[in-house]
């Protein structure tokens, strides 16, 4: 499989409501808007994670079209998006049925079983991936011979940068059997003045590093509340360069670390010696050599 | 550790479920799982042990589910195929039993037993992937099921029963000769004047396991049938003695002054009962005497089974008939308790003949055993022929899989399995054209070489 591979592979991760979509999009936006063939594939049973590529029109998922036809062909589970980026969602059950894990499975074995990349020949494809690595069906596109790197959108906020380590883990997992290699952490909605510090102290602890930082932006609301990305809303805006830099970074690097996750206790000890330093930011306390 | 079974004799817990079904006349199975469940209980046990049910084997309702059930869910795929298994098979209970992949998935199976019980289905189900157990768990899920569910289907006016007990822990076809075993201990209880509730097999139905709840007494023949006594007991009250293994010859006597005195039965029916059993089993035991001289019938033996046969048949060959307990290997991995139980009553059954007790179930390890122990008669299941045969000593099939006869009313409990187990024996030892002395001296005067 891997020697029959078109362009990078790339698998975007992070907790749910993080702004994953809202990320890949406009990474595959920025890729797309360079000039480079790009598919993005939500693998996330909700299917909304080409939405603001497509402007907000209805697409059918490849699980729905599978269960209605016995035949699916690429056309029919597929749409052409801002800048040509070509659109796919797995799909899944509803919620609280069957299995959304192998779900997932089924979807992404269809598209190789109809040689989409191989026909389409990308240079980059997105797997925007939901939420929580929760079981082993969320970490098909990190295992062998599916993406090669994945990447974790995380906010300051402890559950995201737990949803982060619970990925760690996986991949720490996978990664020595031939599975994806973390490329790096894209730290989002940066706000709090203590956000970027707190996510660079856990890539510091966990071995791993911020490729990205992308400040919590008032266009990006309002482009999604028009459909778009902000690329193709607002492409001379300063969020625009934002995610043109991460675009550029995941296509000119190509760095990947199995990255050192932290065990349960030792990621409640981390969380609390923050939580301590928050409060004395709040509260007025000066450290020395503090640097948040 | 861990480590991998070699052609285990134990299939899983959705087969033992399915056992306990098809072993009751009216109840119709409904498996919701893949399609596989249902032919490899079919293969690997239905055929094994000749002979298929009424409905079951083969001819099975199965949801058969397909990735796009796992995917979005089985439980519409399982309401199509109860409602369907109502329309084409006439049953008086239907047993929704599920497998591995549906459970993991996560269907709903109690909305779907009550959208059926809606539509006034007599339907219950049971949980029972393979990865709960095996047959042995099965077994309970199955029977533990139809305790707690069957009271809300409501119950047939049914006259009284006076002295009923119900017979627990002979796993259908796990034990080959579950049928007749369950026949022979009914006849022993009638024997002593109570009403034995068999609960399987012959004109066993739904009304039978009405009356489950009226029982006296539950008798538990082997450890598998601990649980469900322990859940009668919770729910009704009802007592129950455990017998620890098959009762065979002097043993079905024991058991019957045992239960008698716990009932507090009339005595003199029961000893008169008693006597006149053993003096016919005496009468057959004079009768072998020549034979077990010249056949060689006291010999060291090897025993492959579950718990209940190892700890019943060992005991009647050592205890009865005097030949010596090598080595018994025990393959229903019975729980700690009842290993310890198992083991110091079975290591010393003969003064002065130490008795090697094994528990496997892994082929190799048992033939290796077997092979070890070299004893001069092998007696356990299809899967010993091979090493039997090298070691070029008679072997009788007793204990599943079973390969070569076909069981229909043959069972080895009570006074009457007794015979039937010398009968074998007898016809093993025979047979014997290695070593018999016997066979030799009459091919000899029938003038063959």
């Amino acid at each position: 499989m891997s020697e029959k591979k078109q362009g990078k592979h790339i698998a975007i991760y992070g907790k749910g409501g993080i702004g994953k979509s809202t990320t890949t999009s406009n990474i595959s936006a920025a890729l797309a808007d360079a000039g480079y063939r790009v598919i993005q594939i939500g693998c996330d049973p909700k299917s909304d994670s080409t939405t603001i590529l497509r402007g907000g029109n209805d697409l059918p998922t490849v699980l729905d079209t599978l269960r209605e036809q016995s035949k699916v062909k690429i056309e029919d589970v597929s749409a052409v998006g801002f800048g040509g980026v070509l659109c796919i969602e797995a799909g899944g059950p509803v919620p609280g049925v069957g299995c959304a894990g192998r779900g997932i499975n089924a979807a992404v074995e269809l598209l190789q079983e109809l040689h989409l990349f191989e026909e389409y020949k990308p240079d980059f494809v997105l797997y925007d991936v939901l939420g929580d690595v929760v079981c082993g069906g969320f970490a098909v596109p990190i295992r062998d011979g599916i993406a090669d790197r994945a990447f974790v959108v995380t906010s300051s906020d402890f559950m995201a940068i737990f949803a982060a380590n619970n990925l760690f883990k996986a991949i720490n997992k996978y990664a020595p059997s031939g599975g994806a290699r973390l490329g790096g952490v894209i730290a989002n909605s940066v706000q709090a003045p203590y956000a970027k510090a707190l996510i660079d102290d856990f890539t510091g602890e966990t071995g791993t590093s911020v490729v990205g930082y992308v400040p919590r932006s008032f266009t990006v609301s309002q482009s999604e509340l028009y459909g778009q990305t902000v690329i193709e809303a607002h492409p001379k805006s300063e969020q625009a360069d934002v995610y043109r830099n991460l675009a550029k970074y995941l296509d000119t690097n190509e760095d990947s670390v199995i990255p050192k996750p932290l065990n349960g206790p030792e990621l409640k000890k981390w969380a609390r010696t923050w939580g301590d330093r928050i409060f004395e930011v709040e509260t007025g306390v000066v450290q020395k050599m503090e640097s948040i | 550790m861990a480590h991998h079974i070699d052609s285990s004799r134990n299939s899983c817990a959705l087969h033992g479920a399915l056992q306990v079904i098809e072993a009751i006349e009216g109840f119709v199975p409904v498996v919701h799982s893949t399609a596989g469940c249902g032919a490899q209980h079919y293969l690997g046990v239905n055929r094994l042990n000749a002979g298929s049910d009424r409905f079951g084997g083969s001819a099975i309702s199965s949801s058969n589910i397909s990735e796009k059930h796992v995917v979005f869910g089985g439980s519409s795929r399982l309401r199509e195929q109860l409602k369907n298994t109502v329309k084409i098979v006439e049953g008086d209970l239907y047993v929704i039993v599920t497998g591995c992949a549906t459970e993991m998935v996560g269907d709903d199976i109690p909305a779907m037993n009550k959208e059926g019980r809606d539509q006034d289905f007599p339907v219950i189900y049971a949980n029972t992937p393979g990865f709960r157990g095996d047959v042995h768990q099965g077994y309970q899920l199955a029977i533990k099921a139809l305790i707690e569910q069957l009271p809300d289907l409501g119950k047939a006016e049914q006259p009284p029963v006076k002295g009923l007990v119900n017979i627990l822990g002979i796993v259908p076809r796990q034990d080959p000769f579950w049928e007749g075993n369950l026949e022979e201990i009914g006849r022993l209880l009638e024997g002593i004047g109570l009403t034995p509730n068999l609960l399987f097999g012959y004109g066993q139905g739904v009304s039978g396991w009405q009356r489950v709840p009226d029982a006296l007494l539950n008798i538990v023949v082997s450890v598998w049938g601990d649980a469900p006594a322990l859940l009668l007991e919770e729910r009704y009250g009802t007592p129950h003695l455990s017998l620890e293994g098959l009762p065979v010859g002097a043993a079905a006597g024991r058991f019957l002054y045992e239960i008698s005195e716990l009932l507090q039965l009339d005595s003199r029916r029961t000893e008169h009962f008693v006597q006149s059993e053993e003096r016919r089993f005496d009468a057959q035991l004079a009768a072998l005497a020549d034979t077990w001289y010249r056949a060689g019938f006291q010999r060291e033996f090897t025993l492959v089974g579950e718990s209940a046969q190892v700890a019943g048949i060992s005991e009647f060959l050592s205890g009865t008939l005097g030949l010596i307990p090598r080595t018994l290997i025990i393959t229903d991995n019975p729980p700690e308790y009842a290993r310890e139980a198992l083991l110091s009553r079975l290591t010393s059954l003969l003064n002065g003949f130490p008795t090697e007790v094994s528990f496997t179930e892994d082929f190799a390890e048992i033939s290796d055993l077997v092979r070890s122990a070299s004893a001069s008669l092998v007696l356990g299941s299809a899967l010993e022929e091979a090493v039997a045969a090298e070691l070029e000593v008679p072997f009788v099939q007793l204990s599943f899989p079973l390969s070569d006869r076909l069981v229909l009313a043959r069972g080895y409990a009570g006074y009457r399995g007794a015979s039937t187990l010398l009968e074998d024996l007898g016809s093993a030892l025979l047979s014997d054209r290695h070593h018999n002395p016997v066979h030799q001296q009459s091919s000899a005067a029938l003038g063959c070489s």
